[in-house]
């Protein structure tokens, strides 16, 4: 099976990066080399095209929650909204939901199911490499995640909120 | 009692785009706000690093258009170190460029602008999407945007050494050349986008111009206003998107102004407005008059549109066909209806995609020749191109180290941000009488400043939503009268 992690974010913008540096650590103590790391700063239709070829996915990233910073979200794609029938949810692209509708019907190869791993944040509008303390704290607890992920297979009912 | 309507987002996420609309006693638009968060701190977080870094760290500033970051970036690297990267440089950035244009403009059309036109403006939010166009036009057409798109990025992964970020603009010219093997490919791809933007103005043509309900919403007052116009032209005073000087025309299409990249802060000045943190830029040598039209106020808008309008034709032999047609139907120089800059959209696809085809068949392209070393001590440097979505303006001073002291940015949307928030409120005040808000409020208002492309907290991606919007309806002491919510 071909699995792609991909941190999502903008690396320069505060805790926006944190997805970045969860898959840069997951590089690093990944077991297996089937696996494929990326780092992104896409969404919709360009992310799914890297997500073409993968049977599996997991999309680390920046959440912005009423949770407390730090929190650790495991979701899959579907349980979130879907904003794509209300294109002004982001003025340039379709949400990746909507962008793997299309690009299977296109009949590319696509992940069966999506699963996404997000980080609650609290500085993301701000130009720097730093994380927050709280944000930062969780890199290491969100890379075990992820790994965690990895041995479970797809499909798996599981708890979908974990706080630390 | 005064209402007020407020677009806003329901995330907590700070400095997303929200639109505040106040109604008088009479239920009609008294005025409105289109508010655009700033990313803070973007020239402070520059300052000590190395003007080589630029172009890769301007990449981020913007999850939309990298590639523009990249060239104007390296262009005032460029001008930091006094040099004038040789021809088959230029040409190479160029022709990268070009494959950015026609993947970035496709997107729009097909997944953004579109919409509104194939499905019409009154569809169900659930059908005005890209999946929507495909239902309606064909299956094949979700085909050709993804290929162009995958074309769009071999291309500038060939180039730019990396498929969205590209890394190889160094100051005096690029770090690596093509090969014949890949010269060909690109011309290959090239000759196919030129197809691809001629088949999207045939679906533009039969689709919106053989409706006349179409033209009828593209031509009317609502989305109507004279403002002047902003395009980087040749020496021929042709459009080009990489390089050349800035023109400016007035409302009735007389050239007011052309300069030199390095001479914009004579020529351009920003206006701060109490209630927002962005700037809004504005022609310092007509002054400020507020949110106005006409030739004595210094609004200028920089968009597909602006450009075909202070321009003097296309470069290329079939987007100028197109640019004639344009304007033929349109009824002549200026076009002032907003609408309109989807149809000029398409014709910048078509020439983008010509000119990737000249500058690719060109035999320099494949040169060896692709960078000066830099021997001058650095100073300071303007770069401009045109983005997508409007001129995009870097600016750098450096020690003699070539530290970054100082930066300035004036990015593609903040140009256009005074005529975007004249529309948003034009749009408002047409579609809102005597109290009635209806459903489909928001999407004529957002179609009013769709039509820009607008860029704003693009460079994050937080999830679990980009820019979620809402409509609130308040009275005077801010009770929510009625709540439209784009999603429950």
């Amino acid at each position: 099976m071909k699995t792609i992690i991909v941190g999502l974010g903008n690396p320069i913008l505060g805790d926006d990066g944190v997805g970045w540096k969860i898959a840069e650590e997951i590089r690093k103590q990944l077991p297996a080399d089937d696996i494929d790391v990326a780092c992104l700063s896409l969404g919709g239709l360009g992310l799914m095209e890297h997500l073409i070829g993968y049977d599996r996915a997991i999309l680390v990233d920046a959440f912005a929650t009423n949770d407390q910073p730090g929190s650790i979200l495991i979701l899959k794609l579907d349980e979130l909204p879907n904003y794509s029938a209300f294109h002004t949810t982001s003025a340039h692209d379709t949400s990746l939901q909507k962008a793997i509708e299309l690009g299977r019907s296109m009949g590319a190869k696509l992940p069966e199911e999506v699963e996404i791993v997000g980080i609650t944040t609290i500085k993301v509008h701000e130009f720097t490499e730093e994380l927050s303390p709280p944000v930062a704290d969780v890199v290491g607890f969100a890379t075990r995640v992820v790994l965690d992920l990895l041995k479970q297979p797809i499909g798996v009912k599981r708890e979908s909120h974990a706080e630390v | 009692m005064t209402q007020r309507i407020s677009i806003d987002p329901v995330t907590r996420l700070e400095g997303h785009g929200k639109i505040e609309i106040f109604l008088d006693d009479n239920g009609n638009v008294a005025n409105s706000y289109f508010q655009i968060p700033e990313l803070r701190g973007f020239e402070r977080f520059v300052v000590g690093r190395p003007i080589e870094e630029m172009p890769l760290l301007t990449n981020r500033i913007c999850g939309v258009c990298p590639e523009a970051h990249h060239m104007a970036a390296a262009k005032a690297a460029d001008a930091v170190y006094h040099i004038d990267p040789p021809l088959p440089a230029k040409m190479l950035r160029e022709l990268l460029y070009m494959a950015f244009y026609c993947t970035d403009h496709t997107t729009h059309f097909y997944a953004l602008g579109g919409p509104d036109f194939v499905m019409g403006p009154d569809a169900p939010v659930a059908e005005r999407n890209i999946l929507g166009v495909i239902h309606k036009v064909g299956l094949e057409v979700g085909g050709k945007v993804i290929q162009m798109r995958k074309y769009g990025h071999n291309v500038v992964e060939m180039i730019g050494g990396r498929k969205v970020h590209p890394c190889t603009s160094i100051p005096g010219g690029l770090t690596k050349g093509i090969t014949e093997e890949q010269r060909k490919e690109i011309e290959e791809m090239g000759h196919w986008a030129v197809e691809f933007a001629q088949f999207s103005l045939q679906v533009f043509n039969d689709i919106v111009l053989a409706n006349k309900e179409y033209v009828d919403l593209i031509l009317g007052d609502v989305y109507t206003h004279h403002t002047y116009y902003m395009g980087m032209v040749d020496e021929h005073n042709k459009i080009n998107f990489y390089d050349g000087k800035v023109r400016v025309v007035d409302p009735d299409g007389k050239e007011f102004v052309k300069y030199e990249p390095k001479d914009y802060a004579q020529h351009i000045a920003e206006h701060v407005e109490p209630w927002t943190y962005l700037k809004f830029p504005y022609l310092k040598n007509v002054g400020w008059k507020g949110f106005v039209d006409g030739n004595d106020s210094g609004v200028y808008m920089a968009t597909p549109l602006s450009r075909l309008n202070a321009c003097d034709g296309m470069a290329t032999p079939l987007a100028q066909a197109e640019y004639e047609k344009f304007y033929a139907i349109l009824g002549g120089k200026p076009v002032h209806q907003r609408l309109a800059t989807h149809w000029a959209r398409l014709i910048e696809l078509l020439y983008a995609a010509e000119r990737w085809v000249e500058l690719v068949t060109d035999p320099e392209i494949t040169s060896p020749d692709i960078h000066v070393k830099p021997t001058e001590t650095p100073t300071e440097g303007i770069g401009i191109v045109e983005a997508p979505r409007g001129t995009l303006t870097h600016h750098y001073w450096t020690d003699e180290l070539g530290r970054v002291t100082r930066a300035n940015l004036i990015v593609g949307t903040t140009n256009n941000y005074a005529p975007i928030q004249m529309s948003t409120h034009k749009a408002a005040a047409s579609l809102i009488k005597n109290g009635n808000v209806t459903d489909g409020l928001l999407n004529m208002v957002e179609m009013a400043f769709r039509a820009y492309d607008p860029c704003f907290g693009c460079a994050t991606h937080s999830l679990p939503g980009q820019m979620p919007l809402e409509i609130t309806v308040r009275d005077a002491e801010g009770n929510p009268l009625e709540v439209l919510k784009q999603f429950c």
